[in-house]
Parts: structure tokens; sequence; C-alpha cells
């Protein structure tokens, strides 16, 4: 597979199914897992980061939820084209940045994925539209048993699977949802029920996970402790405080309908007629006027625009895709451009769709 | 350690601000102190309940406070060869033995992290296989009763069969 082709791929997770309210994007479940028998990340040398990669290729090859993987090896990457990863969630921006023997290996749907030789030998990642947390972790669950049954994991009776950091170690399970909580913002509630979720153990990130800003109003929540809880109490947590934050979200919105329904209607008319006419577009702006949209669709107040669409807009409308689609490196300013001119063209033929 | 600004001999816990005269005076209290003052003192929240920033912070805190009270940093793991102190600077572990060789540090260290320091979820594979097929089998008598009771035979001969293979197993 041609890694540009990507940009014409409609990764499943994005697909918006799952999402009744219009809130959860997607979630996500990772494991962190490690060989037996080798160093960790930070003591491997390049001839062991090379052995590790070939155990994992050869025991994927027989997994079956691997079997159509396509396998991309870092060093034969271009900095925007492993960017085009990051973009798409396959792989960390940790793992782009570093030099060495590394590689991801993805399914065609992009629903699976396997980091390899970043933090931890493996990252078994699972990725689903909406809130289904528990199907997520079956899956990442089944592909952990798939590749064990080839591989011998470094794991203790006392403290279970061994990570190279110990914040993962346990279960080495690290799920997280990604939720558009606009009024919640606008109401300027949103600092009170992230506290909540810090205390309750719980951290809050951006788009892009660890160290990334929160853009769009999309915030990635996620369990800090792996040790000392089932897999089973992790996911259903997660699931529970999710509801919870669904429910204040739904409070805001209609709080804000019932004190200023007129700017609230104006706000998403104006972001869906800006998104359909601009020229020039910074990924910012976009991001902000794309929230305005989804809003109004949670709101009701958009009708059969399917959320689908605009997830699959909140990704092809990165630098990295925006560049790959033009087979060029475009100034800031020529992609503000091109992300206007997609926008109008996705749109117009979103329309022709409906 | 703070210590109070009246007794000037307890531990100070909270600060108290207040204006006299226009001008912004910030006291330092004990909770006895403070009591005393009818200043109510915020229950502060559990211990894993940080933020990873904050968290890290301890971590790096608690690696120090390990090390100065036991004179571990020069504990090696023999495997790796990774030193207590090179971990506390990197924050991550060389090798899967390095769990062993730094074993007393590394309990306080994860408990400090996740509250708790054992392991309760997925175990090893030779585990989960005969669980894993313990679990089926009682899942499928389970079933097997219901469907006898509901007289549906045909599933109930389906799930036999099935209940049959496993127990060949």
């Amino acid at each position: 597979m041609n890694i540009e082709d990507l940009v014409y791929n409609a990764a499943s997770w994005l697909s918006g199914a799952g999402d009744a309210d219009g809130m959860v994007v997607s979630c996500r479940a990772r494991l962190a897992r490690n060989l037996a028998g080798w160093a960790f990340a930070p003591k491997t040398t390049l001839e062991d980061q090379k052995k590790i990669i070939e155990q994992v290729l050869s025991a994927a090859q027989k997994c079956r939820p691997m079997c159509d993987a396509a396998f991309f090896h870092m060093n034969t990457l271009q900095a925007n084209q492993r960017q085009l990863l990051v973009e798409r969630h396959l792989i960390s921006p940790a793992l782009a940045k570093s030099k060495g023997q590394r590689g991801v290996l993805f399914n065609a749907d992009e629903s699976l994925g396997v980091m390899i030789n970043e933090e931890d030998h493996l990252r078994l990642q699972a990725i689903l539209p909406g809130l289904q947390t528990h199907a997520a972790w079956q899956r990442v669950d089944a592909l952990d048993d798939a590749l064990r049954s080839e591989l011998d994991w470094a794991q203790s009776e006392r403290w279970g699977f061994l990570t190279a950091c110990p914040t993962n170690t346990g279960t080495g399970l690290r799920i997280s949802v990604l939720i558009h909580l606009p009024a919640l913002v606008l109401t300027e509630d949103i600092e009170r029920v992230m506290r909540g979720l810090v205390r309750m153990a719980f951290a809050v990130r951006g788009f892009y996970g660890e160290g990334t800003n929160v853009v769009g109003n999309l915030f990635q929540i996620s369990n800090q402790a792996t040790l000392g809880v089932t897999e089973g109490e992790i996911v259903e947590k997660l699931s529970e405080i999710t509801q919870q934050i669904i429910s204040h979200e739904k409070e805001a919105q209609a709080a804000l309908l019932a004190d200023a329904s007129a700017q609230v209607e104006d706000k998403v008319w104006r972001a869906y007629g800006i998104l359909q006419h601009a020229r020039v577009l910074s990924g910012q702006d976009f991001m902000n006027l794309l929230s305005a949209v989804r809003l109004g669709c949670s709101l009701g107040l958009i009708d059969g625009l399917p959320l689908g669409f605009i997830n699959q807009l909140m990704i092809v409308t990165q630098p990295s895709h925006l560049q790959a689609e033009a087979s060029a490196d475009l100034s800031s300013a020529d992609r503000d451009v091109r992300r206007a001119e997609l926008v109008r063209r996705r749109w117009a033929e979103q329309r022709g769709l409906s | 350690m703070k210590k109070c600004g009246v007794c000037n001999k307890r531990e100070a816990i909270v600060s108290f601000t207040h204006i006299v005269d226009d001008v912004k005076q910030t006291l330092l209290l004990c909770h006895e102190c403070a009591s005393e003052k009818n200043i109510k003192v915020l229950v502060v929240p559990p211990a894993q309940a940080k933020e990873a920033p904050v968290l890290v912070k301890e971590i790096k805190i608690e690696l120090a406070k390990l090390a100065g009270a036991e004179g571990d940093g020069g504990v090696r793991c023999s495997t790796c060869a990774m030193s207590y102190e090179e971990f506390k600077k990197i924050g991550r572990l060389g090798c899967p033995h390095c769990y062993d060789a730094f074993a007393s540090q590394l309990e306080r260290l994860l408990k400090r992290i996740h509250g708790d320091d054992r392991h309760r979820g997925k175990g090893p594979l030779e585990a989960a296989q005969s669980t894993g097929a313990a679990d089926e089998l009682e899942r499928l008598r389970e079933e097997l009763a219901q469907a006898v009771a509901e007289e549906a035979f045909e599933e109930a001969a389906q799930l036999r069969d099935r209940i049959r293979v496993l127990e060949g197993k």
C-alpha cells in the first residue's frame, strides 16, 4: 500500500456510528506490552530493535485480526508521511519524532494497530466510533490473545504486565474517549467538570493525546490507574464517567438554548455558512467552526448532515493530509486556501448525496 | 515544612488571605490554629486523584526521598545494568528484571501512582486458556438447562454437542 492512499481511505472509527448524542467521536483501548527476554526501549540496541520488529511481524502474520495489516517502517517514511499517520491516530507524536528501528502495523479499516518499539516494544490499539468502550476493549484483548500465543510477554504474577514506565504497569490498559463538549466550554462549566474528573483519577488531554492542546472543544478522557484494577473495571468506570459527562453537556446545551437560543442558533448557522463559502480557513478557525456545526447537529438544529461526514472532514483538513493530497509541500498560507477549497468541495459532494 | 504563623510549631496546611486597611496579608496556619480562628479547612483529595504533571512531580520527589532514605541510588539491575539513579532521571525502567532489582522502591512508587501495588487484571496465557474453557463450559451448561426447560430440544442437542467437544479437549 502507498501511504498517500490513506488520504482517500475512510477510517472506520470516523463513521459516527454508536454516537447517539453526537458527542463521543470515538473510543480507543490501548495495551502496553513487552517481550520477555529483551531490554525495554531505553536500553535496546538497534540490533535488538530490528529483531523485535521481525518477531512481532512474524507473529502478526499468523494472527487472524492482523492478517490483512500493512506495515510501515519509520525509517522509510518522510516527516510528512509520519505526520500523516499521527493525524490518523495510527501512531503517537513520540513515535513520529523518534529515531531507530521503529514501525507501525495496522489493518485495512484502521481499527486495529500495533506500534513497535515506541516506549514499549508493542503498543496495541483498537479504535471504534462512538461510545463502544467495551467492544474496543474486547477487540484489543483478542488481538493481545492472538499475539501472545506466538510471543512471550514480560509479566509477573504480582505486578502483571511489565512496562518501561511504571505508570502503565499492571494491565497496561489505557482506555479513552474523544468527546465534544462545546456547551460546557461556552457556559464555562468545563473547568469544574475537568477538576471532578482529575479527582476521580482520570486524565484529560487534547486531540492527539499526551501533551497536545484542546482544539475544537474536543477532549480526550482516559484512566490513570492501571494496577490493582481489572480491565473490566477500568472499562466500566470510564463508560460510566463518560455517560455522566454526556448528561452534564446535555444540561449545558439545554441551558444555552433556554437562555440564549437566538445567539446559539446564530453561532451554529453562521459556522454552517462560512464553512461552505470561505476561501481561506486556518486550522484553528476550521476546527472552531466545525465544532459549532457539530453542536448544531447535537441540538437538532441541523438535520441530515451525517456525523461521519463531520468526523472525516476533521481529519482530511489536517496539514499533512492537505500536503499529501496536493503531493507538495505547502506553506501555511497555501494550506489555508487548500483547506477552504477542500471543505467547499466535500460539502458540495455531500449535498449531492443527501 | 512551613511552620504555622501563629503557634510557630506545627506544620502549616492552610493559607489564609485577608485584607486589612487595603493591605493583603497571607497567613499560613496549622490545622489547630486554623480551627481556633474558625477557618474551615477543605479536605485534600485522595492521593490517586492527581493530574499527570502533579503526579510526575510527586514521583520525582518520592524517588528522591527513597534515594536519600535508603542510600540506594547505587542499586543496579544485574541484567541491563540500569542504576536506580538513572531510572530516576529518565523515568523509564531498563528491562523486565529491573522490577525485581528495584522491587522495594517500586512497591512504594507503584502504590503512589495507582493507589495499589498488586495486579488484578489479565493473567498469563495458560491461566486464560484454562479459565476461558471453564467459563465457556459453565455458560453452555446454563444455556443447555435453559433450553431443556424451554423444551427447545434442537438447540439443546447442539449445545450438548458443543459441551462434549469442549469436555473432550
